[in-house]
């Protein structure tokens, strides 16, 4: 349904997010997951075409049938709010503070060709079905009024008026109390239809999404589904995510990555983890391809098309395999990756 | 969660009530400060009328039919009182009623500055607004650019270069002089277009950088990104949500530019012959007609605070914060 293929992101000549790939099948439930600055949330807006003036995006992306990238905003308009939407971090922000809220649900409608007095009295019901109480005393509530979550409940409301088939939620419980953000993870997954949703949160996406997409320095370093990815990264920054979010006991030093993200534009050439990576060696001056390695189980009655055998290949040496635009299994760009 | 007051009305009655309290006390407030500012003045009337010769029983016998001779607080309740009817008082020059004067010259300088406001306001909302949508390009840097040398230029001097070129040079529109709207629209039109201009051109240079800032601060805004996201182009986005928005510090700018302007129109009124109260202020003073001049001031200060009550009044209709 979305199929993202060598999406590029960048602003005054740097490269933001390079070469991304990947792809939604209807219903699906993906997590784009990695620190600030990763390229995450500008992965999500190039897709919706919101991206800040001066940040350009080329690559390919389609949803269904229609082109995202390089088309003018006059065609991108009609999708944008009917066939998929997004929610975004801060909801403190993101309603009009002079409009009402059922006005602000009801004109995502209208805007979509709904009648006036029809998209009122669904914005009621959205209202409701998003769980917010008194739905109709609500709907002439203005935005100040109303608590982060509850807003945040309305922009949840707003994405899903038209039905979309996709829906992109950028850290949408980052912003909210942790109380309120348990609720707003279960409403967002018994309501979504095929989700991306963004977080840095690695808790949030297992308990959100199949599979991941793991992001750093503008790219993905490892995909596949959630269980495998988790369970047992091979890309060594995945792994150093992993247990830097583990639990550890009392007394012992919490595990980090160690160093810092660099700044847009400031990350090394070849791989771009490797001026972090305890594993970096010379080979890591070539770039990795994201690629999926032969020596993972393919999943039962799922054998890897072209290429029956397993084989193990050596550890330290580049993995061999066929780049994936898909990322449906397993697959990660490391040189060196853990076993 | 605390419950949402969604009704306009339960919040805003008590507040215009308070309002309206707060407007007549000030006046009240304005008017003492207004008389005391005035009997500190050096000059008594009667001796002014009389000149320098007059025989001290003259100058008590004036002063006694002037009323000047009873204690400060009683002049004040007399004249104040006057006021709350609509009664200023008479000149002690002339012996004309002022009341009259000033209502005949009040409609002249509200119809200036209402014009010039007007102007304003067609030059700055359009302008500020294309500077802002367009700030990368050359074409908004050069408006903001123009209207930073129209901030500089004071209203007469853009009214006597207005004077050169359209009355002197291109012999298009009277130089001065006021002719009534019941005398005929079109030569009351020629001769306040001109005025207004002065006025309006440069207030709008002012007022575009401010609605230009309004703008870009509100292009900025995440509910702007909201819309697009629901499929409103960005002009749609900025027209539908973001000129509201961008209005609430632009009114602010406007209700201090309406006072500017208030006392702008004193010296483009003396520019251009106009008999508004700017014009009827500055007689008073060169005739040392104290009451009249008194009378103006309160009418001036009146106005300004008047402008205050409306702004507040429109911050409270255009955002639902403030209820």
């Amino acid at each position: 349904m979305l199929k993202v293929e060598g999406l590029t992101v960048r602003a005054d000549g740097v490269e933001l997010v390079h070469d991304v790939s990947f792809s939604l099948a209807p219903g699906e439930r993906v997590g784009l997951i990695g620190e600030s600055g990763s390229g995450k949330s500008l992965t999500a807006l190039s897709l919706m075409g919101l991206l800040p003036e001066g940040v350009t995006a080329t690559g390919r992306a389609r949803l269904g049938g229609d082109d995202l990238l390089g088309v003018p905003e006059s065609r991108l308009k009609g999708l944008r709010g009917s066939r998929m939407s997004m929610v975004f971090q801060e909801p403190m922000t993101a309603l009009n503070p002079l409009m009402r809220v059922g006005a602000q649900v009801a004109e995502v409608m209208t805007l979509h060709g709904r009648p006036r007095g029809e998209a009122r009295e669904r914005a009621v019901e959205l209202l409701d079905r998003v769980r917010l109480p008194e739905p109709a005393r609500l709907a002439r509530a203005y935005p100040h009024q109303l608590s982060g979550g509850q807003r945040q409940r309305v922009m949840l409301a707003i994405a899903l008026a038209n039905g979309p088939g996709l829906l992109i939620c950028d850290e949408p419980t980052t912003a909210l109390d942790v109380t309120v953000q348990k609720q707003m993870l279960d409403l967002i997954s018994e309501v979504a239809p095929a989700l991306l949703f963004i977080t840095h949160d690695l808790a949030v996406v297992a308990s959100m999404c199949e599979r991941v997409l793991v992001m750093y320095g503008g790219r993905v370093v490892e995909s596949g589904p959630l269980r495998e990815v988790f369970t047992r990264p091979r890309h060594r920054y995945t792994q150093g995510l992993l247990a830097a979010s583990r639990l550890t006991p009392r007394g012992t030093r919490l595990p980090v990555i160690e160093g810092s993200v660099p700044a847009a534009g400031h990350f090394p050439g070849g791989c771009v983890f490797r001026n972090r990576c305890p594993h970096a060696t010379p080979t890591c001056e070539t770039e990795p391809q994201l690629t999926e390695p032969q020596l993972t189980d393919p999943a039962p009655g799922d054998p890897a098309p072209g290429d029956p055998a397993p084989g193990d290949p050596a550890p330290g040496e580049p993995t061999p395999g066929e780049p994936t635009p898909t990322g449906d299994r397993h697959a990660f760009a490391c040189w060196h990756p853990a076993e | 969660m605390t419950p949402p007051n969604p009704g306009p009305a339960g919040a805003a009655a008590p507040y215009l009530v308070k309002r309206v309290a707060v407007l007549l006390a000030s006046t009240a407030v304005a008017a003492v400060a207004v008389f005391a500012f005035m009997a500190l003045l050096p000059g008594d009337p009667a001796e002014i009328a009389l000149g320098v010769n007059a025989t001290p029983e003259a100058v008590a016998e004036l002063r006694r039919q002037f009323g000047t001779d009873r204690p400060p607080a009683v002049r004040f309740l007399d004249w104040f009182g006057g006021l709350l009817q609509g009664d200023f008082g008479t000149s002690y020059v002339t012996s004309a009623p002022i009341g009259p004067q000033i209502a005949d010259r009040l409609g002249v300088t509200v119809v200036l500055v209402a014009g010039g406001m007007a102007v304003a306001l067609a030059l700055a909302v359009p302008l500020g607004t294309f500077a802002a949508v367009h700030h990368r390009n050359p074409l908004g840097a050069a408006i903001s650019a123009v209207s930073q040398i129209g901030i500089a230029v004071p209203a007469f001097l853009a009214g006597i270069l207005l004077v050169f070129v359209f009355a002197v040079r291109a012999q298009a529109l009277p130089s001065g002089g006021y002719v009534p709207l019941a005398d005929g629209p079109g030569e009351w039109l020629r001769h306040l277009l001109m005025p207004w201009l002065s006025l309006g051109l440069v207030q709008g240079a002012v007022l575009t950088r401010y609605v230009r800032s309004a703008v870009l601060d509100v292009m900025r805004e995440d509910y702007l990104r909201t819309a697009r996201a629901k499929g409103r182009g960005s002009t749609g986005a900025l027209w539908r949500h973001g000129l509201r928005n961008a209005s609430i510090p632009v009114v602010t700018v406007l209700g201090l530019q309406l006072a500017t302007l208030l006392i702008g129109a004193v010296v483009v009124e003396r520019v251009f012959v106009l008999p508004g109260l700017g014009d009827l202020l500055l007689s008073g003073v060169a005739g040392r007609d104290l009451l009249l001049v008194q009378g103006v001031v309160m009418v001036l200060v009146a106005a300004v605070l008047l402008i205050n009550f409306v702004v507040d009044v429109a911050y409270h209709l255009l955002d639902p914060r403030l209820r």
